[in-house]
């Protein structure tokens, strides 16, 4: 932003003074476990809050909570809210949007800001709270900040002026190679939700101090028109992408939903591997959706990343572009990935990949060697 | 039999983001001169509400919000099986963010009457913000099954799969229902030839095509035009950046051969530190 060229006479714009609120985290546990998202959510509030000179406020819902709430305190909120009540066991929208509502109808003033996660939970409720509290919500930021903004369009002569305490939500602006800085100034809570893996957690504290109140939860009829009937938990499918030091992952180039099998192969070489995909194939039906990097809000940022046959279309680089040393096979030189790969081989990945396990099998294979002489010589 | 379903699906037109056409060199989009496809996502919504209609018998509506331009997707709606298309087009629609979106479609919902179900896809590759559907369910004070993978309608009742974080939940739910569809429903190749006929049928008489695809304004739903557009948005896009080239400097390794590359590679690389020993 280039303030500094601003003009002294603008300065007659009216200065829209809104009360400083509090900045409250909607936090996210999965029958009864925290999920890292919430955490993140609580170091970047505490920031805002910093800024704002106000409080953090966290709400959690759920069935049989046990030391969540406390939890919630030591990683940075001042107040916890807490619902726990058997209806919210499992995510559904409307008991929990129900909740929600309550809880924030029920505060003396709206918070300044409401943060949630990217997550299908996060992507599911906070647009129907924004709805209907007929306030901005910005999706997936990769960035959170508060700061001033001039309104200078006439459009609604109302909204002209100064808002000095903005939530500034920055987002990759997809297909626009854009970072966009959205906001609603008009009305709190300004919300946003917040990629997981991007903010960064406080250090836990055992003992920083904060206060933890129940809430009641106060269903309709109308809020039990959908029921959960089973949650089922894939915990055998190997490693979570987050999670991988390594992923090994395909794209369209591969031509043909086979070359995951070699992929696969490549991943087995590698300790706390996972096997990734793009978008396009995940639509194709070739791999499951759990695969997909980039675009629904999963960021991965891997110590080695392997693309293969993969364009490197934004959507993708934004969820991968943290990655440590990312090697990029493709047969096209001009395939975007090759833009923000940091090695890039121009070759066939049916040929390259399996050259690549046919070296590490060896590798592995003298290393053995080299345990067994030890063993040996003892 | 069970009673025929009204079945609606939201579509949407969007800049193709692989095409060069209209990519401005400061990295903006001029839409005018993109060239325009149907959102990626909606094909699953599309299949969705085919499916359903297939299964269970009934019909399927076609809606969409845009430039009179997006009369084409709706088209290509009709060439996969819909029965009929609405365009909502009007100027004063202009620089709507979700919730202007929402409240303007709502306005569309309502005019058409009773539904059992509306198809939505996850997102839009221009926007990718997945807000529109649950903001329209919102509205309209619909129940919301959103990456939905699977679903069926037993007993009058929707019965969906839907992804979680680190899994899949299994719900079902009164109708009406708004569902959003993830990429990973898979059900039938859903290009029917009887629409691509009635489609290339219709092309050659416009006045029968009225018939299948009916444009309106915000007039014409009932729709306050304060609550629409800039006005009725509560975001704004205050300032951009160019995100510049991530990593920037490749390393090329290309011209010899595969074991040669591979060795290269290796050599230049931290690669080997993750092998398993």
């Amino acid at each position: 932003m280039s303030g500094t060229e601003n003009k002294p006479e603008e300065t007659t714009l009216p200065v829209h003074e809104t009360p400083r609120g509090n900045v409250l985290v909607v936090a996210e546990q999965i029958l009864g476990e925290l999920q890292p998202v919430t955490i993140e959510l609580l170091g970047a509030a505490t920031l805002l809050a910093g800024k704002l000179g106000t409080r953090v406020l966290c709400v959690v819902m759920g069935y049989n909570l046990g030391d969540i709430p406390q939890k919630l305190v030591q990683y940075g909120a001042d107040q916890v809210f807490v619902a726990d009540d058997e209806s919210l066991e499992n995510y559904r929208t409307l008991p929990y949007r129900r909740v929600l509502i309550d809880m924030l109808d029920s505060l003396p003033e709206p918070p300044h800001v409401c943060l949630l996660g990217s997550t299908t939970t996060g992507r599911d409720l906070a647009p129907r709270i924004a709805a209907h509290f007929e306030t901005g919500l910005t999706a997936d930021c990769t960035e959170l900040d508060i700061g001033p903004y001039e309104h200078k369009s006439k459009v609604d002569p109302t909204k002209l002026g100064l808002y000095p305490d903005c939530l500034y939500a920055i987002r990759p602006s997809f297909g626009e190679s854009l970072k966009a800085r959205i906001l609603g100034p008009w009305k709190n809570p300004q919300m946003a939700t917040t990629r997981p893996g991007v903010m960064i957690p406080l250090k836990l504290d055992l003992n920083r101090p904060g206060e933890i109140f129940k809430i009641p939860v106060n269903l309709k009829q109308p809020d039990y028109r959908l029921q959960v009937e089973r949650v089922v938990r894939e915990v055998s499918k190997g490693l979570k992408l987050t999670e991988a030091d390594v992923i090994v992952a395909g794209g369209y180039g591969l031509g043909t939903v086979d070359g995951f099998t070699i992929l696969k192969d490549l991943a087995d070489c590698f300790e706390n591997s996972a096997v990734g995909a793009s978008r396009k194939v995940v639509d194709l039906g070739w791999i499951k959706y759990e695969h997909q990097v980039g675009q629904t809000g999963k960021t991965v940022r891997p110590k080695l990343y392997i693309a293969c046959g993969i364009s490197g279309a934004i959507q993708h680089r934004v969820g991968m572009s943290k990655s440590g040393t990312i090697i990029a096979i493709n047969k096209d030189p001009d395939a975007p990935i090759f833009k923000f790969a940091h090695h890039g081989i121009v070759g066939d990945v049916y040929h390259v990949v399996p050259e690549l396990i046919k070296a590490f099998k060896k590798q592995s294979k003298s290393e053995k060697q080299g345990v067994e002489t030890v063993v040996h010589s003892h | 039999m069970p009673a025929p379903y009204d079945i609606f699906v939201l579509i949407k037109q969007v800049p193709d983001q692989s095409s060069k056409a209209g990519l401005n060199p400061d990295g903006t989009i001029d839409r005018a001169k993109a060239k325009r496809m149907l959102n990626p996502f909606d094909r699953f919504a599309l299949q969705a509400a085919l499916f359903t209609k297939k299964m269970y018998g009934g019909r399927v509506t076609a809606i969409s919000m845009g430039p009179p331009a997006a009369v084409e997707i709706l088209l290509e709606a009709l060439e996969h099986g819909v029965d009929r298309g609405i365009l909502l087009s009007d100027r004063r629609l202009a620089a709507s963010d979700t919730l202007a979106t929402a409240y303007a479609l709502h306005k569309v919902v309502k005019s058409l009457g009773p539904f059992h179900l509306i198809f939505c896809g996850l997102q839009t590759t221009d926007g990718d913000t997945a807000q529109v559907g649950p903001q329209l369910a919102e509205r309209l004070d619909l129940p919301q099954v959103t990456y939905c993978e699977d679903f069926a309608i037993e007993n009058d009742q929707a019965k969906a799969r839907r992804i979680i974080e680190g899994g899949v939940q299994y719900v079902k739910s009164d109708m009406p229902l708004l569902v959003t569809v993830a990429n990973s429903y898979h059900h039938l190749e859903y290009k029917s030839f009887r629409g691509a006929w009635k489609v290339q049928r219709l092309a050659r008489n416009p006045e029968e095509l009225k018939k299948f695809i009916t444009t309106v304004d915000l007039d014409m739903v009932q729709a306050d035009p304060e609550r629409c557009g800039l006005k009725g948005s509560p975001t704004i896009v205050a300032h951009t950046d160019k995100v510049g080239d991530i990593g920037g400097n490749c390393k090329m390794y290309e011209g010899q051969s595969v074991p040669e590359l591979v060795d290269e590679v290796i050599k230049a690389t931290n690669i080997k530190e993750f092998v398993k020993a």
